[in-house]
């Protein structure tokens, strides 16, 4: 395969999305349900098929208790794992019967439960998530089952170094900050949560009345709501008001904090360098991202330009935001052969130096927009990509209109708003870069960089 | 990022007997220019935007020791510059124009695939005309490719255990057919490939007649044909490449592969010898696939992951391939987990397949696999795209996209033990494990 940034830049793009007038999402109609939840829902009778999503605001791994990562994703792995009524089995083999997908996950700020099927098999779709849900049954015996899958596949993480990079790096920048908190948990974290912890979190966290769900595809508005009543309308909303999540401030990098792994069977080094970005609904956004399409966003971009098309160095070089309600991040990385690391990063802050200094030509800054608006119109395509763009707009606060008001910006953003975008948000001296690599050969080649702290991959933890 | 980067992926390449109005064989629209081009048309205008992919019939298949992955380079190089556009110029006047692209190479054919807003229809359909013959191999850039590819290599391969295990597995199992090698090709191929070899394959396999155009979304299909046409007709017909001859012969007892390596995990994989995609005996194989591997269901996930908690996952299954090629089934086993066992059970349950076959559950479970995969991948204009290339490449027509569903539909439960017992036994077997040394 040519790129994998081809892949990536749909994620950079769908962050700040942008649209024209005419493709712009279409407003779906407001259902409330009896426990409170409120679903938006839009009618697509394109193919025999329905997605739908639900998000539940402050149930992701940012609340859970420190030191206790992996929480939140047990918790949605045992939702699946046997109900009050079905053994994990039956639910398994429902689910792969109807040839349909459900699946629950964790993200910093929300646990988020994405369905999608047949028509004819919503029914069953929907009563089957609503019972994960509604009364998951927590048992022992399952709950063993996939800690002991979850500390297995931890191991085999590491033996990847891509994969592993990204822990790292996320432990590095975030530290004892809740967004520091890994999905794929820690060897220690592991060894800490019980499943009375997972109850306990569950119990606190997950209810219908903050929660807002999407149903985007080939059913009436009559028979969903009936659907809808009959089933996630029946989880039970809880007496208590629900818990706030406090997001403490993201962290700032100030100078730079250095961090090599030792990999030593690894033949090339892997690196990943951030800094301070911005929230989503932030105003810099759309030069942020146009920006960004310039210098790493792209195949294209200055950064895999120079790292791959010019040098041959690796097959492929990126960067992106990541952006939450309170803020965000910035990230680049891309890999080489050891003895080339150098000359990777060399480059790599030689091109951040340039966007900050020199900043971009209207010729970029057009192309840019070109590109932007060029790819929107894939991203919303799918029920699913249009049900989980409702619930980003809702939950982020954006309005429906966002995409409109988004277009007529991007259309007018020049190149010296690129370069302000640039000197806002590009790294100087004060970053977090991770290399993983073979120690004996990078070693000598980072410390004309600084003081790198020294960890072993086979060091439990990250 | 995908695991196995260059390995194909096609969608599941499932069928259904019941299709939408809005996607029906009367719609799709077929032509062929003078040079033997052809061309799928798919009209559909629900986004402001199209999809246009370029099938070649080429593929590692059609490769040879010493010049193993030149199949998968060539793809890297078309956007590397001809006498028109130089190096680099098809990405970036591409993106200047809004469109942005992907390529990928399997065993059995290569695909460049695009997606851009309606505006920027000729200036593709004119880009890509040209590099399907005027491709320059500048020196210095072929070079820096060569970088790219090794880099790819060693990410993809060297730096995975699985990708390791699979590689030596598939040269074990099969010994004649080029299908010995994967796509990325041997390391010492690619630090040697020569010009002149590379330029020479690039002429024989990237010939109209030895391609496929498929464009879905919004577009007018008269108009684009005759854009096609302006752009394409003078490009001439090359003489056909010569067929793929080799075949694998029967394999004649058990073969196993054992690496060791420093990991923190063991690998373990057991493959079959399997079918061509257009051999009957495909479906049946492909239907069977799915109460054995497919989801937390199927057989090999309960009583490998679930009941004896022996690995952390499962997975596998046939593949379509113009030659026969494996039936394959990975496992991530635990730390310290009893691969032995691990085979062991495995063939227990094949044995049960064998003699008992699938239960009329299992058998319309896979039916609804099938049928609702098939739709989840009509979602999108390139969804539609890959389908309708792969039937053309693949299954001899994009017709065959209307009605291969009745071939899964005609595999009879009954039909699937026999089936399984010709390919599922001890002679046709190899396995695979990586064994960690060192480190903890």
């Amino acid at each position: 395969m040519k790129r994998t940034i081809a892949w990536l830049l749909f994620i950079i793009i769908l962050s700040p999305v942008v649209t024209m007038s005419s493709e712009r999402l279409p407003k779906p109609e407001k259902l409330v349900l009896k426990n409170g939840l409120t679903v938006y829902y839009l009618k697509n009778p394109e193919l025999p098929l329905v997605s739908f999503r639900v998000l539940i605001p402050g149930a992701g791994r940012a609340a859970e208790p420190a030191g206790l990562d992996g929480l939140a994703s047990l918790t949605s792995t045992l939702l699946m794992k046997g109900t009050k009524t079905m053994t994990a089995e039956q639910i398994a083999e429902a689910l792969d019967f109807m040839g349909a997908r459900l699946s629950i996950g964790d993200a910093e700020e929300y646990t988020s439960v994405s369905g999608e099927s047949m028509t004819e098999h919503l029914p069953r779709l929907l009563q089957i998530a609503a019972d994960c849900l509604m009364s998951p049954a927590f048992k022992e015996d399952e709950f063993k089952k996939e800690l002991a899958r979850k500390t297995d596949a931890l191991k085999s993480l590491k033996d990847n170094p891509g994969s592993a990079l990204r822990l790292y790096f996320r432990k590095a920048y975030f530290g004892d900050h809740p967004f520091g908190r890994l999905s794929s948990g820690t060897d220690s974290s592991l060894k800490k949560i019980s499943l009375e912890e997972i109850k306990k979190f569950f119990s606190a966290r997950f209810r219908p009345d903050i929660s807002i769900m999407a149903v985007v595809g080939d059913i009436d508005r009559k028979p969903l709501l009936e659907l809808l009543n009959k089933t996630i309308g029946q989880w039970p909303k809880p007496a208590a008001s629900p818990l706030s999540l406090e997001i403490p401030p993201l962290p700032v990098p100030r100078g730079q904090k250095l961090i090599l792994v030792d990999k030593p069977d690894a033949t090339q080094s892997y690196f990943a360098l951030g800094s301070t970005g911005y929230a989503v609904a932030d105003s810099i956004s759309g030069p942020a991202s146009l920006m960004n399409t310039l210098w790493g966003g792209r195949f294209t971009s200055w950064l895999n330009t120079e790292l791959r098309i010019k040098r041959g160095l690796t097959y492929g070089a990126s960067s992106s935001f990541q952006n939450w309600k309170s803020g965000g991040i910035f990230m680049a990385t891309s890999y080489t052969k050891n003895d080339k690391i150098g000359e990777m990063l060399d480059i790599t802050f030689d091109l951040l130096k340039k966007a900050r200094e020199q900043g971009f030509s209207e010729e970029e800054a057009e192309s840019a927009r070109n590109y932007l608006l060029g790819q929107f119109p894939q991203t919303l395509e799918t029920n699913g990509s249009k049900a989980s763009a409702y619930l980003r707009v809702i939950y982020y606060g954006l309005g429906f209109d966002y995409y409109d008001k988004y277009l007529n910006e991007i259309n007018s953003i020049k190149a010296r708003d690129l370069k302000a975008a640039a000197l806002k948000l590009l790294p100087e001296k004060d970053f977090v870069l991770v290399v993983v690599g073979k120690g004996e050969e990078v070693r000598k080649i980072l410390s004309k960089y600084g003081q790198f702290q020294e960890k072993k991959i086979t060091d439990p933890d990250f | 990022m995908p695991r196995k980067l260059f390995l194909l992926i096609l969608g599941i390449m499932v069928m259904s007997a019941v299709l939408q109005a809005s996607f029906t064989k009367s719609d799709i629209k077929v032509h062929r220019l003078d040079n033997g081009l052809k061309i799928i048309f798919f009209e559909d205008h629900k986004i402001p935007s199209i999809s246009y992919y370029t099938f070649f019939r080429v593929g590692s298949r059609n490769e040879r020791p010493g010049l193993t992955g030149v199949s998968h380079f060539i793809e890297h190089m078309m956007f590397n510059g001809t006498a028109k556009f130089g190096p680099g110029e098809f990405d970036r006047i591409m993106e200047f124009y809004g469109g942005a692209n992907n390529a990928y190479t399997s065993d059995d054919l290569t695909a460049y695939t695009d997606w851009f807003p309606p505006h920027a229809l000729e200036k593709m359909v004119e880009m890509e005309a040209d590099r399907m013959q005027g491709l320059i191999f500048d020196p210095e850039v072929f070079e820096s490719e060569r970088g790219v590819i090794a880099s790819e290599r060693r990410m993809g391969v060297e730096n995975n255990n699985e990708a390791i295990l699979q590689e030596n597995v598939r040269a074990t199992a099969i010994m004649a057919h080029p299908y010995h090698w994967t796509v990325i090709g041997w390391m010492s191929d690619i630090l040697s490939w020569r010009r002149d070899e590379v330029i020479q394959y690039y002429r024989t396999y990237y010939a109209p007649n030895n391609a496929v155009l498929v464009v879905v979304g919004d577009f007018d299909s008269q108009k684009t044909l005759e854009l096609i046409k302006k752009y394409y007709s003078g490009i001439p017909a090359q003489t056909p490449p010569p067929p793929v001859t080799t075949e694998e012969p029967p394999q004649m007892g058990r073969k196993e592969v054992v690496i060791k390596k420093e990991a923190q995990t063991p690998s373990f994989m057991v493959v079959y010898h399997a079918p061509r995609c257009q051999d009957p005996d495909f479906f049946a194989l492909s239907l069977l696939e799915k109460p054995l591997l497919s989801g937390e269901s199927s057989r090999l996930y309960r009583r490998l992951v679930r009941d004896e908690q022996l690995a952390i996952s499962v997975f596998g299954g046939i593949e379509e391939k113009i030659d026969p090629y494996l039936f394959s089934i990975f496992v991530k086993p635990r730390p310290g987990a009893d691969l032995d066992k691990i085979e062991k059970i495995i063939d227990e349950e094949l044995n049960r397949i064998i003699e008992q076959g699938i239960t009329e559950q299992e058998y319309q479970k896979a039916l609804n696999i099938v049928r609702s995969d098939f739709y989840y991948s009509l979602q999108t204009n390139s969804g539609k795209a890959n389908l309708l290339g792969a039937s053309e490449l693949l299954f001899g027509s994009y017709e065959n996209l209307f009605t291969i569903v009745d071939r899964y539909a005609r595999v009879k439960r009954e039909d699937i033990p026999a089936v399984a017992r010709k390919y599922f036994h001890e002679l046709n077997k190899t396995v695979g494990k990586l064994i960690p040394q060192g480190g903890n």
